[in-house]
């Protein structure tokens, strides 16, 4: 008996091991979902994509996508690009994601954070990781195994009167560990494929140092002392960044020089026409330490003008007497510095009075009306001259 | 410990259950104390005052509600105060209304605080000019914004100042596809009557 049980359950092993050999990869062209999962997850996936092409929240920039697509074709190859669109979302955060049905979603503020084509291609490269790998697919099968042993847990435990709740946890925790195993994965195999285009692999390593560096920057600007993971949060659905960068620089190391070009110049190209509209959204977003962090790691060794103006705005929303003067500086900074948009007189105008110097401010905003006579808040402006 | 405590936090928001809203009838008559204010208007047709608080010195009125058409009174915000509650104060804090604040700073904190606390992803101002609030000099402004919670465009107008160092705010906001014409009639009436 106990013989036919395993030769039953080999054959059906069996089975399942051509089954999932014969699958065609995900970007194929062409390529139809197989089962009832994989078409449901394909179904939702496609319901997105129509709300993402539609969305106002999508970057609708021609040359921006050729770039991206550019630099995922670069990095995976050819072939398997071909079964992906890039859409861009403005997103001020850091992060890109990936659909089964091979869309990708990058955020604006990816493409703000990232500094260079290189690490770029890191996360485009993790992200497709995930796709070829079919972890979505992979991840709501394992969801559906855990919630179902849960359940049966708690039935069981019910009937015996058994205490279940410790396997219950197992349980959970299991689900998000698959989620970081999953990560680790992408991670990995993402990276070989940031060798193998031959960029300077220690992007990898160096994206995750960026982001905790800004987490930290954010926390010291908010008033906080700043707290890094080393260690993966029981619900942590990702690594720790900081495992993550110890593991990739490990890979890194190991792999020895694998390019020189990061094309840090390509990038900044290739986003410059949106810069000035992502640093505003940024600086919106009252993060004093994490924006201050971007725009010097943006500004590199030299400050720019659109650059200084952002910074300008980051002190001058601040608003503390300091913060105001320091503001007009970086705003005449920036005219030095040849930025042209009427804005950075209006808005020096601003602080200007907020710093009790009405002489100097309605001079700048005269200017301001000067460059721009028909503004949308000429007549505001005027009121504040008036006063 | 933490987990026990994150469990717990789990469980809790899984078996909470919708809190009472206590919505009420606004009536075509003077209401005077908006949003526990000097601030009092004399609608002209019928409003809901929603029982939910977005913090405590906001009051909401709907005629359909608060997605497709929303009035929001802020009643004298303090310095050093936000427009609203903070929903993560230690991660994601508001800015806050600060001393010397020009009129023109008016648009910018409403749209700072929209794109951390609602998710505001675009925001354009569309147009500034000066106005008056229950007769005190301010500003009057039209903007348009798309949060990411929804990704429906909505237009807005508001009515801001800045009275004895305190904030007052009052604006209307709907789906820029035909709610936002609908009820602007009625909004512009309502902020005719506003008092201090």
């Amino acid at each position: 008996m106990r013989k036919r049980l395993l030769a039953a359950v080999a054959l059906v092993a069996a089975t399942a091991g051509v089954k999932a050999a014969d699958l065609l990869p995900p970007f194929t062209v062409g390529y139809e979902p197989t089962n009832v999962d994989e078409r449901g997850l394909w179904m939702d996936s496609d319901n997105r994509e129509r709300q993402i092409r539609d969305s106002k929240l999508t970057v609708h920039d021609e040359e921006l996508n050729r770039y991206l697509t550019g630099v995922l074709c670069r990095t995976v190859g050819a072939e398997r690009c071909r079964g992906v669109r890039i859409y861009v979302m403005q997103v001020p955060a850091f992060n890109a994601s990936m659909s089964p049905n091979g869309m990708m979603e990058v955020w604006t503020g990816l493409l703000l954070r990232v500094q260079s084509e290189a690490e770029l291609a890191t996360i485009l490269g993790h992200e497709f990781a995930h796709f070829e790998l079919r972890h979505s697919l992979d991840g709501f099968k394992q969801q559906r195994r855990s919630t179902n042993a849960g359940a049966w847990l708690a039935v069981l435990g019910g009937l015996s009167n058994t205490n279940t709740s410790g396997l219950q946890l197992s349980v959970i925790a299991s689900s998000f560990k698959y989620n970081r195993d999953q990560e680790q994965a992408a991670d990995l195999l993402g990276f070989r494929y940031l060798a193998a285009a031959g960029y300077p692999t220690s992007a990898a390593p160096d994206v995750w140092r960026h982001v905790m560096a800004e987490q930290d920057a954010t926390a010291v600007g908010h008033g906080r002392r700043p707290k890094p993971e080393y260690q993966d949060g029981f619900f942590n659905t990702h690594p720790a960044s900081a495992r993550r960068a110890i593991y990739l620089e490990a890979e890194s190391k190991k792999i020895g020089d694998t390019g020189k070009d990061d094309g840090a110049a390509r990038l900044r190209a290739a986003i410059a026409p949106h810069l000035p509209e992502w640093l505003d959204a940024q600086v919106k977003l009252n993060d004093f330490g994490g924006t201050e962090y971007i725009l010097e790691q943006l500004a590199g060794n030299g400050w720019s003008g659109d650059l200084l103006y952002a910074r300008g705005e980051l002190y001058r929303l601040r608003g503390n007497p300091r913060d105001l003067a320091t503001s007009i500086d970086f705003y005449k900074g920036a005219i030095a510095a040849g930025y042209r948009q009427p804005q950075v007189q209006r808005n020096l105008g601003m602080a200007l009075l907020r710093s009790g110097r009405p002489a100097d401010g309605k001079s700048a905003l005269g200017e301001y009306l000067r460059l721009l006579p028909g503004a949308n808040d000429a007549k505001a402006i005027q009121a504040l001259m008036a006063n | 410990m933490k987990k026990i405590t994150a469990l717990i936090a789990v469980t809790s928001i899984l078996s909470c259950e919708p809190a009472l809203a206590g919505n009420s009838l606004v009536s075509p008559t003077a209401q005077t104390g908006i949003a526990k204010s000097s601030l009092s208007a004399t609608p002209d047709g019928e409003w809901n005052r929603l029982g939910r608080r977005d913090g405590k010195f906001v009051e909401l009125w709907t005629k359909d509600g608060d997605s497709l058409n929303k009035v929001s009174f802020f009643g004298g915000v303090p310095v050093g105060e936000a427009l609203f509650k903070e929903v993560d104060k230690k991660n994601r804090p508001l800015p806050k209304v600060s001393d010397g604040m020009l009129i023109t700073d008016i648009p910018t904190l409403l749209e700072s605080s929209y794109r951390i606390q609602f998710d505001v992803r675009t925001m354009t101002i569309e147009s500034q000019e000066p106005a008056t609030l229950g007769g005190h000099p301010g500003l009057r402004f039209a903007y348009t914004f798309v949060s990411g919670n929804d990704e429906v465009e909505r237009k807005g107008e508001a009515f801001g100042a800045v009275v004895k160092g305190k904030l007052y705010l009052v604006s209307y906001e709907a789906p820029s596809i035909y709610f936002f014409d609908k009820d602007l009639p009625a909004f512009r009436h309502l902020a005719s009557t506003l008092k201090m």
